[in-house]
């Protein structure tokens, strides 16, 4: 079956300067996707590709497989949410709502009607004949958000809209995007450089990086199975130690870390050759401490470990943050969830032990993007 | 502040004072037209021996004044309908056009506001006689428009450029064309920049003497010239009446400016 909404191997360059290349990316109708990366991966230009405002170079985006590229942006039918605030400043909320209506010459009774619906739909209903400069950031993009779903378009993009706004009212319009979306069913496409918008928001992301996707995945998936370093890194917590990749069989690896240890069974990701320099990456709550001198938890089955030195402890509530070093001085960040045994009376400057479940450990080839 | 004015003491009093006699030396003069033209003395004696309406009688009677006005007017008219309408589509250029010498053809636009206007006036009056346009009104408001243009194109460019193109961007991908988005959106957002550039337009043919005297011929003169030509003649009253009429228009025309202003923020 043919996805709703087809991205086909754009790339876009600008004389020798690649801004994106090799995207590709089928979307279900409904489907809430978003593209997640630093700024300059490539994100945004792949929306604006989308949005007719820039040509790829090759490739093609189809909607219903019809290709879109020949459509002008004004009749493409596809509603944005910018990162800046674009409200008419000379028209009140419910005209701004109004105005994609208007220019289509729709009849007045549904343009009131369907203003009606969208003020309500996203609970302007208090400042519906107000001017864009008479409202907060958060109301603005609420308007911008109504104006860009009134007219029903199968595909919604949304380029960063919350990023000037402050983290707790963040929060509270990520909450009403995604009850909006609920409610409308619409297609969105979502821009964001913050991971934990993005893991709050979507159904699925995908994950940019110089201007390529490196993963495409659900939260849970890019949180388990980073396909790469980069993924890792930029979704969750990491924690990254240099390594030597000592034997590579399928998926899994056996690696030599400075120290001489050897640690096998670790799921090894892209192109992991034997012989070669890797990063072993690790979850901060996947990793367990404790006193090196007590000595008596015997190693569970698959469990690898080190020594570390315990560089500052820091109590956060439901959980209590290590930062650690290894004995080749390099720096691990480890959190242990409220409660549970091993961490007890560890002070800063002890000498600990840390371990970890052979499978929650990834390694990653050294030359690997990041 | 590194100046306060409530901490300077007894400094203040003196700040206070040079400004008042500043505003008198610019203000009284024109005040004391005003009085003048309310004298009943010929000689435009100060202060006056008795008052009078006579002279605004004569003005009135005077059909070479009212015709005058109205070439004023007209002028004016056609002036800020032009500069306004360039003014915008060379800002639209100079804004959002990336081509190269963009900087050459914006300070070619600014030119006329920073040459003497007597070389101005010089060129284009050797430069309109060869072409027959001299003594015309199409003359007076291509010459006017000429000075006109470098105020209105800063005043719209600087509205243009506060203007986010993104919200173009959006009335676009809304559904509106790209005409459409810039006559529904664009220029309702900058139209405190237009109406600026009318206004400056306006005011700048107005009340301009220099270009205007190397343009009239005896059939055709604005206002201002013909208050010159009268002066020059004899010292009467009546250009007093007549200069007093022009600042109180110039003074509504700001006036209103100002309300509209006010009124659309």
């Amino acid at each position: 079956m043919t996805p709703f909404l087809d991205i086909q191997n754009i790339k876009k360059t600008y004389g020798a300067t690649v801004a994106v290349q090799d995207v590709t990316l089928g979307i279900g109708r409904g489907e809430f996707v978003t593209f997640l990366g630093p700024s300059g991966s490539g994100k945004s230009t792949t929306l604006y590709v989308i949005a007719g405002f820039l040509d790829p170079t090759e490739g093609d985006v189809r909607i219903q497989g019809q290709s879109i590229l020949s459509v002008p942006s004004h009749k493409r039918n596809i509603g944005m949410v910018f990162q800046r605030y674009t409200l008419f400043p000379h028209l009140t909320v419910a005209e701004n709502v109004a105005f994609p209506l208007r220019v289509r010459r729709r009849p007045n009774d549904e343009i009131e009607r369907k203003v009606a619906e969208m003020v309500r739909l996203a609970r302007l209903e208090t400042v519906r004949d107000r001017l864009p400069s008479q409202l907060s950031g958060g109301q603005q993009q609420r308007v911008a958000l109504a104006r860009a779903l009134v007219y029903d378009p199968p595909v919604l993009l949304m380029d960063e809209p919350l990023s000037a706004l402050d983290k707790k009212l963040r929060e509270e319009i990520q909450y009403e995007i995604r009850r909006i979306h609920q409610e409308t069913g619409v297609t969105i496409l979502y821009v964001t450089h913050d991971q934990e918008e993005a893991l709050r928001l979507s159904d699925r992301i995908a994950v940019f990086s110089q201007g390529r996707i490196d993963q495409i995945g659900t939260s849970a998936e890019l949180y388990q199975n980073p396909a790469t370093r980069f993924v890792a890194g930029f979704v969750g917590n990491s924690d990254f130690l240099s390594c030597r990749i000592d034997r590579v069989e399928g998926h899994s690896a056996r690696i030599v870390l400075p120290d001489g240890a050897c640690v096998s069974g670790v799921r090894s990701h892209g192109t992991v050759r034997a012989g070669s320099e890797g990063t072993l990456m690790l979850r901060p709550e996947r990793v367990r401490i404790r006193n090196a001198a007590s000595n008596t938890t015997p190693s569970e089955n698959g469990a690898a470990g080190l020594s570390v030195t315990i560089r500052d402890i820091t109590f956060l509530g439901d959980n209590t943050h290590f930062a650690v070093e290894t004995d080749w001085k390099q720096p691990m960040a480890i959190r242990v969830p409220f409660g549970r045994a091993g961490a007890e009376g560890l002070a800063v400057g002890d000498r600990a032990r840390v371990d970890w479940v052979a499978e929650d450990a990834h390694v990653f080839a050294e030359s690997a993007n990041g | 502040m590194l100046l306060d004015f409530d901490r300077l003491g007894g400094l203040k009093w003196v700040l206070v004072g040079i400004g008042i006699l500043v505003s008198a030396f610019l203000l009284l003069p024109i005040l004391f037209t005003v009085a003048l033209s309310f004298g009943s003395s010929q000689w435009l004696l100060f202060p006056p021996p008795g008052w009078t309406l006579r002279w605004y009688e004569e003005l009135w009677a005077d059909p070479r004044w009212i015709t005058s006005t109205l070439t004023s007017l007209q002028c004016a008219v056609l002036v800020t309908l032009l500069a306004t309408g360039l003014g915008l589509l060379a800002s639209f250029g100079l804004v959002r056009g990336r081509f190269a010498g963009r900087e050459t053809v914006r300070a070619l636009f600014l030119m006329p506001m920073i040459m003497p206007v007597i070389v101005v006036a010089v060129a284009l009056y050797a430069f309109f006689l060869r072409i027959g346009l001299g003594g015309t009104l199409i003359g007076f408001v291509l010459a006017h428009t000429v000075i006109a243009l470098p105020l209105a194109i800063t005043s719209i460019s600087n509205a243009l450029e506060r203007f986010d193109k993104a919200i173009e961007d959006a009335a676009i991908l809304c559904g509106a064309s790209p005409w459409e988005a810039r006559l529904r959106v664009t220029i309702p957002a900058i139209r405190d920049g237009l109406f600026g550039a009318a206004v400056f337009s306006f005011l700048t043919s107005w009340d301009e003497v220099v270009i205007a005297i190397f343009m009239a011929s005896p059939t055709l003169q604005t206002l201002p010239v013909h208050i010159w030509g009268t002066l020059r003649q004899d010292l009467t009253p009546v250009v007093a009446a007549a200069s007093s009429l022009l600042l109180l228009f110039t003074l509504a025309v700001m006036l209103l400016a100002a309300w509209f202003r006010r009124r659309s923020t």
